[in-house]
């Protein structure tokens, strides 16, 4: 297979592993996340740092990371649900500022030139690379995919279905709207986390300006596009947002423009998604959805 | 005491800026509770048109109201075709839509008028004022003039006039707004139309000042002023200008005396989530 | 004598100047039916929030079978078997008519860390929401969503999900407004039924016939003070009662 495609495919499933993470917290527990790139990019940060400067290896940084992603989310998560909608939007943006700012100002993770050299995986003792690192990244989504599934039929993941819906009967009910979504929104982070660990693995050097808001609104139309609240949503919605810039390239200058009018149009027409209900793709295939719901 | 007097005039003049701007989107808050981020590709768009206005006729009071006029008339179109269908859904669908149109205009404007900084070559008709020792330039005077004048026109709108009531009513309950025989999607339409003609004056103005027109000059106050309108309360119009003035004023103080290694935008939003902690509702909103 | 399940002291609730709820001394004793009656504004739906957990008492002290309660938030209140329905229906929309009654059978997993990772799709926990949905006549419809029901069904489902939360007490917000004759008398049935298995019913109700049919005693309030209880014999005959109701009409009404 031509490198070129699978550069994108590995893109494809960074992302959807990262966007599989804001549907948890978008789509299954009703909150609004506009700062995600934050935490795809302190995971990132995390295990770059880890490798280049405490010399762990992927797989020894990889818990760590997972940690860390889960820490930090839990420590943003807890001031931030005491807001409600629209200030909840307002302050994941917020977020997602202040953490590229850290990052780009604080001189330990580089400042402006970023962490360069960041190691290969290696998987006993074999360098992962090109197909053999998409494969990685593949048995990590579909570790992910296995994970949001089994919340969707755990209780944890119905509480944060019935917090979505109906939040007053849902407590009524003995769910506690803090502890349900701040569970979400760790759930959440540490995907975005683990994406973060592959990307800075797989490019070798990040810097602060590659997590900034506009990827946060991108994932978020991943989640949007794929079909919000379905488990195969957000690779359907990566897939679109990946592919649709590369098949515009030969457009060069109208790229941009281009893809930014067809996302408006498909939020125009198809805000439930393509998996949601009532969607065009759903009427045509009668698509069968493993779990989750719109 | 004199170099701090001065920050603090640009700091007012900064934050009138910030209120111009964040006023249409409180106004249109107000009406929709949508968060209209494509208001800041209108007050780009206003400050482009106003410029090739300049070059065309040489009258800057013409290109004040060709972009109003065109920056209205854009104002509708985001609602007709982009808002008003999607109100029924859960609020971030318009808003994607909404990113997606800012992203989308800032695009037409960089592919028509190009990637480069323009020049806006224009003296407001404004008297330089001199007051003990301080010199207050025609453009700050002219900052400040205006935005008086486009406050004050909203408060003459909004609580002397029937249009002014039938905007509360329905910014309050729109269903109740309806039964009282307004017409709410024309309400909605109008305070479009009045919200992007004052992101029109305010593009001018800030391409006066800062003598810069660029295709992506919306993309920093879209995110701050969405800040704004929350921490004024949500679709307060008073709690905007407060909270512009604020921030105007606290930024540059900040930058010209503090010495935090963070950026503005960081700053600012760690100001205003602070705020958003001690006050869930905004400055001014009701819980 | 018995004990109270639930004793309400001194309770009151002010929203600024408004006194919603105002020193209201109330005592529900196990396995009866108590009527929460007034006009509107008269505070009744307020009381169920505060002993709900929903407000928090400007003063005074709610103590359910012994423990005080009042400051703890619903879902606590909910664990310790107070199940509520809501005068405005709030089903879980997107979720079918079982899941509805599933999440509320979660009520014994929520609390634990570990329970709360076990799945809910199990054939045992099938059975018993549909033993819940049978009681309240939902058995056939356990498969549809929840938005596309009749609000005669939507109710039915609220006192579903109630039932299973409220072991000990069931706050019954009007739900009988809205309804059919018929369903209003299937309803009167159900609750007998429900009351009959042993649970203590709270509930507010604006159909006077029900009210009186159904309740072993009623306490009336009106302007947030409790101004008659007893037996809904001796209520009806009340003077400050039939004032309360009857010397509304004319008046701009408070709410």
């Amino acid at each position: 297979m031509s490198s070129y495609l699978i550069t994108v495919a590995t893109f494809i499933a960074i992302y959807a592993i990262v966007v599989c993470g804001l549907n948890v917290i978008v789509g299954f527990a009703g909150q609004i996340s506009l700062g995600h790139a934050a935490f795809f990019s302190i995971g990132a940060y995390a295990s770059a740092i880890l490798t280049t400067k405490a010399g762990l290896s992927f797989w020894t940084a990889l818990p760590l990371v997972i940690l860390v992603s889960g820490l930090i989310g839990l420590l943003l998560g807890l001031p931030s649900l005491r807001v409600k909608d629209d200030f909840l939007a307002i302050t994941t943006i917020g977020i997602n500022f202040i953490v590229e700012a850290v990052f780009l100002y604080i001189p330990f993770f580089g400042g402006a030139l970023g962490i360069g050299g960041i190691p290969r995986v290696f998987f006993f003792g074999m360098k992962m690379r090109g197909t053999a690192f998409f494969i990685l990244c593949l048995v990590f989504l579909a570790l992910v995919l296995i994970v949001c599934w089994w919340f969707t039929r755990s209780w944890g993941g119905l509480a944060c279905f019935a917090l979505r819906e109906e939040e007053e009967a849902a407590s009524s009910m003995g769910i506690s709207p803090v502890r349900f979504k701040l569970l979400a929104f760790v759930l959440g982070t540490v995907m975005a986390g683990l994406g973060g660990a592959l990307y800075a693995h797989y490019m070798r050097f990040i810097s602060a300006t590659d997590f900034s808001f506009p990827l946060s609104i991108t994932f978020l139309g991943m989640v949007v596009l794929g079909g919000m609240g379905t488990i195969w949503g957000p690779v359907l919605g990566a897939l679109l947002l990946c592919i649709l810039p590369e098949l515009f390239r030969p457009l060069a200058n109208y790229r941009m423009l281009l893809y930014t009018v067809i996302l408006l149009l498909m939020i125009r027409f198809q805000p439930g998604g393509l998996l949601g209900e009532g969607s065009v793709a759903r009427k045509v295939f009668s698509f069968r959805l493993l779990g989750g719901k719109a | 005491m004199q170099l701090f007097i001065e920050q603090f005039l640009n700091g007012i003049a900064m934050g009138s800026i910030y209120a111009l701007i964040t006023l249409g989107l409180a106004l249109v808050y107000g009406v929709m509770r949508i968060l209209h981020v494509a208001h800041a590709a209108v007050y780009t768009v206003g400050a482009y048109i106003g410029l090739l206005v300049l070059h065309l006729t040489g009258s800057l009071f013409l290109a004040f109201l060709s972009a109003m006029g065109f920056c209205a008339f854009l104002g509708i179109v985001i609602e007709r075709f982009i808002y008003f269908p999607l109100l029924k859904y859960p609020p971030y669908v318009p808003l994607i839509g909404s990113i997606a149109a800012m992203l989308a205009i800032e695009e037409l404007c960089r592919l028509v008028a190009g990637p480069y900084i323009l020049t806006f070559p224009a003296r407001l008709p404004f008297p330089v004022v001199h007051l003990g020792g301080i010199t207050i330039s025609e453009t700050l005077m002219a900052v400040y003039c205006i935005t008086a004048a486009v406050l004050l026109f909203l408060w003459y709108l909004t609580t002397k006039t029937e249009l002014g009531l039938a905007m509360r009513a329905t910014s309050q309950d729109i269903p109740i707004a309806d039964a009282m025989g307004i017409n709410s999607h024309w309400i909605m339409s109008i305070t479009f139309i009045i919200g992007s003609a004052i992101a029109a004056i305010a593009g001018i103005l800030v391409g006066i000042y800062y003598n810069e027109v660029y295709p992506t000059m919306g993309a920093v106050p879209a995110y701050k002023t969405l800040a704004l309108i929350v921490v004024g309360g949500m679709g307060s119009v008073p709690g905007a200008v407060i909270a512009s003035l604020l921030l105007g004023v606290a930024e540059t103080l900040l930058i010209g005396y503090a010495n935090i290694p963070l950026p503005r935008d960081a700053l600012a939003f760690i100001a205003m989530i602070a705020i958003l902690m001690w006050r869930p509702e905004g400055l001014m909103g009701s819980k | 004598m018995t004990q109270p399940l639930l004793e309400t002291k001194d309770l009151s609730k002010h929203f600024g100047g408004l006194k919603a709820v105002d020193k209201v001394n109330m005592k529900i004793y196990p396995g009866e039916i108590l009527g929460l009656l007034g006009p509107n504004g008269a505070g009744k739906t307020v009381c169920f929030n505060l002993i709900s957990g929903t407000y928090k008492p400007t003063e005074g002290t709610i103590r359910f079978g012994g423990t005080r309660t009042d400051g703890l938030p619903p879902c606590q209140v909910a664990m310790g078997g107070v199940g509520r329905t809501f005068q405005i229906v709030k089903p879980f929309g997107s979720l079918s008519v079982l899941e509805n009654v599933l999440v509320a059978r979660g009520i014994s997993r929520y609390g634990s860390f570990l329970g709360i990772w076990r799945g809910w799709k199990t054939k045992s926990e099938r059975r018993e929401a549909m033993s819940v949905l049978e009681r309240v006549g939902l058995a056939k419809l356990a498969d549809r969503k929840a938005r596309l029901l009749p609000l005669g069904n939507l109710r039915r489902l609220e006192i579903a999900r109630a039932l299973i939360v409220g072991k000990k007490l069931l706050l019954l917000d009007e739900s009988f407004s809205g309804l059919r004759h018929e369903e209003i008398m299937n309803l009167e049935a159900l609750i007998r039924n429900i009351c009959e298995s042993g649970v203590t019913i709270l509930l507010i109700e604006h159909n006077m016939r029900v009210a009186m049919s159904l309740c072993d005693r009623i306490v009336v309030l009106d302007h947030g003070k409790t101004i008659a209880e007893g037996d809904p014999g001796s209520i009806q005959e009340n003077e400050k009662v039939i004032e309360a109701y009857l010397g509304r009409k004319g008046k701009t009404s408070a709410a």
